[in-house]
């Protein structure tokens, strides 16, 4: 008698255990699957960001940079003047696009910031340092700078150059 | 007989449920781990930086450091009158001569971040040094690096 009782109660621990560990599991499974996308998602995005800011710089040193204007309208459009050409830089909430090239955000909650910061810094006499900063919110909060758009370049003021001094975002 | 079983192979399921999560965590924390890496070592805007600093502080000239292992540059031992400007700007905690082929060092000299970050980088380059920046942005440390040497100039 005493015996089948055990095994009852020895049962009902076992499906109350199993079941607590299942649930676990599922949570588990469910938040490390959400962690998943969103790791897939950032890297996509890291993926770009690394993508633009590579044929952005390459351009500011085999065109050579000579000067820049920012726009801000519906979206924001920065121009950059080279030897011989210009291009632009095409800032849209969830996309940007610089010479016809569009890179998407995909990260949940990310957009771009359309009022960027661009500083003008003399370094001496003769060279000059710019720093642009195109940041990615999170649910409208820039969080992590690492995921911003860092873009600096280092010129020589002898050469022809047209720069705004600084950038107000109306 | 049989029936005094449940309880054992309950807590055997168990154990084996709860050891296939934890190396599904392992998995995936290492995963998050190497993501961690990809932003904060070497990435492309920290990159072009170093090239920056290369190119203005006239770093890829910087032949006559004699060090086989690591040490730190200031700005007092190079005489460019806007390095502190620079570093300042590009948010550049420290700058580092690396030597390539960098295998012991004294490690308790430097940071555990600085230690994990030399422990990435290949060894496998003509150039003999290599200069790292370390930068601090909102008090999380970030590191670049870019090779200084005949085959850059």
């Amino acid at each position: 008698m005493n015996k089948k009782g055990v095994t009852i109660l020895e049962l009902l621990i076992s499906i109350t255990l199993i079941s607590i560990v299942i649930l676990l599991l599922i949570k588990v499974i469910f938040s490390l699957d959400k962690i998943n996308n969103d790791k897939t998602y950032a890297s996509n995005d890291e993926i770009s960001r690394t993508e633009l800011i590579k044929n952005i710089e390459s351009d500011f040193l085999k065109l050579k940079l000579e000067g820049l204007e920012i726009r801000k309208e519906e979206n924001t459009t920065i121009k950059f003047y080279y030897e011989n050409a210009y291009k632009e830089l095409k800032i849209a909430k969830n996309k940007i696009t610089y010479n016809n090239e569009t890179k998407t955000l995909e990260s949940s909650g990310a957009t771009y910031d359309l009022c960027p910061s661009y500083e003008y810094i003399s370094l001496d006499d003769n060279y000059y340092l710019i720093k642009i900063n195109i940041p990615v919110l999170i649910n409208n909060e820039n969080t992590r700078v690492e995921d911003d758009i860092n873009l600096t370049y280092i010129g020589l003021k002898k050469e022809n150059n047209n720069y705004p001094l600084n950038y107000v975002c109306p | 007989m049989k029936k005094g079983f449940a309880l054992l192979e309950t807590l055997i399921v168990i154990t084996f449920l709860i050891v296939s999560l934890l190396l599904l965590y392992g998995t995936f924390s290492n995963m998050l781990s190497n993501s961690k890496k990809n932003i904060l070592y070497d990435n492309a805007s920290n990159i072009y930086k170093a090239y920056y600093v290369k190119e203005y502080l006239n770093l890829g000239s910087l032949q006559d450091i004699e060090t086989n292992d690591i040490r730190e540059i200031t700005c007092n031992e190079i005489n460019i009158s806007g390095c502190d400007t620079l570093l300042n700007e590009l948010e550049i905690k420290k700058l580092y001569i690396a030597n390539i082929n960098l295998k012991e060092y004294d490690k308790e000299k430097y940071t555990s971040s600085l230690n994990n970050y030399l422990d990435t980088l290949s060894n496998n380059s003509n150039n003999k040094y290599r200069l790292i920046l370390e930068f601090n942005n909102q008090d999380i440390l970030a590191f670049a690096s870019i090779e200084i040497g005949d085959i850059y100039e």
